[in-house]
């Protein structure tokens, strides 16, 4: 998923002090601070995690992704079954109801999927296009048809954005629905959304797993200042927050009060760069920046010595993380001397950082630093997030700071987004290599397991070879509860098991 | 800081402290800090851009009497050194502003008449922007950096010396002597700029003080927003601005340069107020 771009305007921050003192506190009612409220509540129409999150716990799917974020378990599919050529899968629907009472069938499912993939409105309709066709053979029977084999493509039904949602509410007024959807499959429902505040969510008494249910309901309070959010939760205005600040950490840690939590993501932040400038062609350069780079000193500065440095585009702990992948030393003399065989010694960067993000902005001012001990001259260019993500995309920049979450637990979507020549030209790099693109392909047809991760780990050492970005390190959700909050935990993909959490 | 007009100063200072003494205050804390700028290379005790990782987000101690920074930076450095940057925000910022002000608030007042009403029309036209929205467009379209400040000052804040020269030009161009002037035959540029001009700049010499106040806000406001001085040079509203995610648990990375703009902003107000008693402005 791109980039959630957080702007803290100064208007949002006075809101917030203004709020702060408002926090209903009812029994049972779970209040967790985030930096942004929702955006929509229909699923196909947003790619943010914002609303990700919360979809998971107002929409069921087929079929889930479980809380290691490694394995598929079943959803709303009791079961599923695919045919030898790998092209027909059925899936067998359990019982189960809407929040308004009304059965959940095959055919809500398929028309739910069907609309992701047709949907003017939809994001995500180049993810479903390999659906041929889908239709309820019976009211508990879904059959889909694919146009050609996927091994990723179970996974990428256990995304928030194509849950299974009623096909009489939605058809009852689309925009209404995504306001205030009238029929919910999952453990809550919308009670009320007040825009740029809060959404209120009411447990689902119809939910197919409503005993799992301990609390009476959630509240998402948006408070973008990082500061007032940490504040509220150890003053016990807010139960919850999340994105806590690494900076933060070790003193929220000294408050018996509450608990830190470090839930492992899929995040990884990396440098970009830009192929077709200059000497940044030439594969030895960019392997001379990779050697400059002291990614130990961006983890202890940055992260505070909660990030790992990363070595591979696939997140240590996901799927097909290839651990033994290579790491460039960190050696500036012998990176100054490449420089100077590969004709680059007065090289002069443009470096892109998002005004306004603090860890974006301290990354920045480190590694111009480093850079300069091995003799690159980097030029900081400031620029606001609206419009830094514009010049990537223009190409007008040399380097910059972006980081990446994975939405399905299969590797395919992102290995295609970055390496698969896709058409954001390998997420803004412009990195070619033909011989990474057949196997990106090839990875995505092979059935067998076992040979998968054999192409995934050649993908992996090729990236690195050629240094298509530089892995900078991977970083865990950092999440705060108070001490009575229990089993709050967000799964490596960014799921809430707010089915699970108990307050005390 | 819309209400640029407004001056800083308070009639209580100067019942509490003798313009003299008011004079010397403001002018020696002035002094102070262009002193720190120009010897900054000597007295500075560190590199101010120098990162340290061993020695990251230290408290005030002997080797380090402000602290430093999440690089492991010495602040005091950082202070010193920022001197410099503040001080060229505060001349360079009001210095453009002053002169176009001056010029066109003069041509206005003398000319009259349709002169008068197209230049006060744009004068009307700036003031009716909220300024710092006004500023930051401006920025916004010439990409971040000190040079657009300079600019978008520029554009922006001369209209306030325009009102100003034009309100006493109107007055004194009636005065005997520059009726006199006229009927001498002397040219128009001469009668504006050696004979009208001297007698009407002493308000403007006195609200650039407190002008300078408020370019040096506005500067350290516009850097805070990351539209202004770029990393890794020493600014104080940089380094308030990469101190603040520090606030709760290293208070010296952002108390330090707060102080020295306060310092910095009181010496520029009360120099100002201590002028306009010693050249007969009243406000």
């Amino acid at each position: 998923m791109n980039r959630k771009w957080k702007s803290i305007g100064f208007a949002a921050f006075a809101a917030a002090l203004s709020l702060s003192a408002s926090f209903a506190e009812a029994a049972g009612v779970l209040t967790i601070g985030r930096r942004e409220d929702s955006t929509t509540f229909d699923p196909i129409k947003s790619a943010q995690n914002v609303d990700n999150w919360v979809f998971s716990n107002v929409f069921d799917v087929l079929i889930r992704v479980d809380k290691t974020g490694t394995k598929l378990e079943p959803g709303l599919a009791e079961s599923w079954t695919i045919s030898g050529d790998g092209l027909t899968y059925t899936f067998k629907i359990r019982d189960a109801k809407f929040s308004d009472g009304s059965p959940i069938t095959a055919e809500d499912a398929a028309f739910s999927l069907l609309r992701i993939r047709d949907n003017k409105g939809s994001l995500w309709s180049d993810s479903y296009k390999i659906v041929e066709t889908a239709e309820a053979t019976d009211p508990k029977t879904l059959t889909v048809k694919l146009k050609t084999p996927s091994a990723p493509f179970l996974s990428t039904l256990a995304l928030p954005n194509v849950s299974v949602l009623s096909k009489k509410a939605v058809e009852a007024g689309e925009d209404a629905f995504a306001e205030l959807p009238t029929a919910s499959s999952g453990a809550f429902i919308v009670k009320e959304w007040r825009r740029g505040d809060r959404v209120i969510l009411e447990k689902n008494p119809n939910f197919w797993q409503a005993d799992r249910v301990k609390l009476d309901g959630v509240e998402w309070i948006s408070v973008p200042d990082d500061n007032t959010r940490m504040l509220n939760v150890q003053a016990g205005q807010l139960d919850t927050a999340i994105f806590v600040p690494f900076s933060r950490v070790e003193e929220l840690k000294k408050d018996a009060n509450l608990t830190v939590l470090t839930d492992t993501s899929t995040r990884e932040d990396h440098l970009l760069i830009n192929h077709e400038h200059g000497a940044l062609a030439k594969k030895e350069v960019r392997q001379a920046l990779d050697m400059a780079l002291d990614k130990k000193a961006i983890v202890d500065t940055v992260t505070f010595g909660i990030g790992t440095v990363a070595n591979s585009y696939i997140p240590k702990g996901s799927l097909y993380h290839y651990d033994a992948n290579y790491q460039y030393p960190y050696d500036p003399a012998k990176a100054k001397a490449m420089l100077a065989d590969a004709g680059a010694s007065n090289l002069s960067l443009n470096y892109v950082v998002n005004a306004g993000n603090e860890v974006d902005e301290q990354i920045a001012v480190l590694l111009q630093q480093q850079l300069a001990k091995a003799g690159v001259i980097v030029n900081l260019q400031k620029v606001d997030p609206s419009q830094s993500w514009n010049m990537l995309i223009d190409g007008s920049y040399d380097i910059s700071v972006m980081y990446w979450t994975n939405d399905i637990l299969d590797p395919d979507q992102k290995t295609t987004f970055v390496l698969g020549h896709d058409t954001n030209m390998n997420y803004m790099t412009r990195y070619k290599n033909d011989k990474v693109k057949d196997l990106v392909a090839a990875a995505r047809l092979e059935l067998d397991p076992k040979k998968r991760e054999a192409l995934y780990v050649e993908i992996q050492k090729l990236a690195k070879d050629d240094v298509h970005w530089i892995d900078l390190y991977y970083s865990p959700y950092i999440n705060v509860a108070r001490k009575n909050v229990e089993n709050f935990y967000q799964n490596p993909l960014g799921r809430f098991f707010l089915e699970d959490t108990v307050k005390n | 800081m819309s209400a640029r007009a407004v001056s800083l100063s308070h009639a209580g200072w100067r019942t509490f402290l003798g313009k003299r003494t008011m004079l010397v205050a403001g002018a020696s804390i002035l002094l102070f800090f262009i002193l720190m700028a120009v010897f900054a290379p000597l007295i500075a005790p560190y590199d101010p851009i120098l990162q340290d990782g061993s020695a990251r987000l230290q408290a005030p101690s002997l080797p380090h009497p402000f602290g430093t920074d999440n690089f492991g930076r010495d602040i005091l450095s950082r202070i010193i050194w920022g001197a410099r940057i503040d001080l060229q925000i505060a001349f360079i910022g009001v210095v453009f502003p002053f002169v176009i002000g001056t010029i066109v608030g003069t041509v206005a007042g003398f000319f009259g008449g349709i002169v008068d009403a197209v230049f006060m029309r744009i004068v009307d036209i700036i003031l009716a922007f909220p300024f710092l929205v006004l500023m930051l467009s401006i920025i916004t379209i010439l990409g971040p950096g000190l040079s657009s400040f300079y600019i978008a000052m520029a554009l922006v804040g001369w209209v306030s010396y325009a009102r100003l020269i034009r309100a006493q030009i109107l007055v004194l161009k009636n005065n005997d002597y520059a009726v006199a002037a006229v009927s001498l035959g002397f040219g128009r540029m001469r009668i504006m700029f050696r004979h009208l001009l001297p007698n009407a700049i002493a308000g403007s010499i006195v609200f650039s003080m407190s002008d300078a106040v408020l370019v040096l806000l506005s500067g350290a406001a516009v850097s805070y927003l990351g539209l202004g001085v770029q990393p890794p040079v020493a600014e104080w509203g940089v380094m308030v601005a990469e101190g603040q995610s520090f606030i709760t648990t290293a208070w010296w990375i952002t108390l330090f340069p707060g102080l020295s703009i306060v310092c910095l902003a009181f010496g520029f107000s009360i120099l100002g107020d201590a002028l306009g008693e010693l050249l007969g402005v009243h406000e």
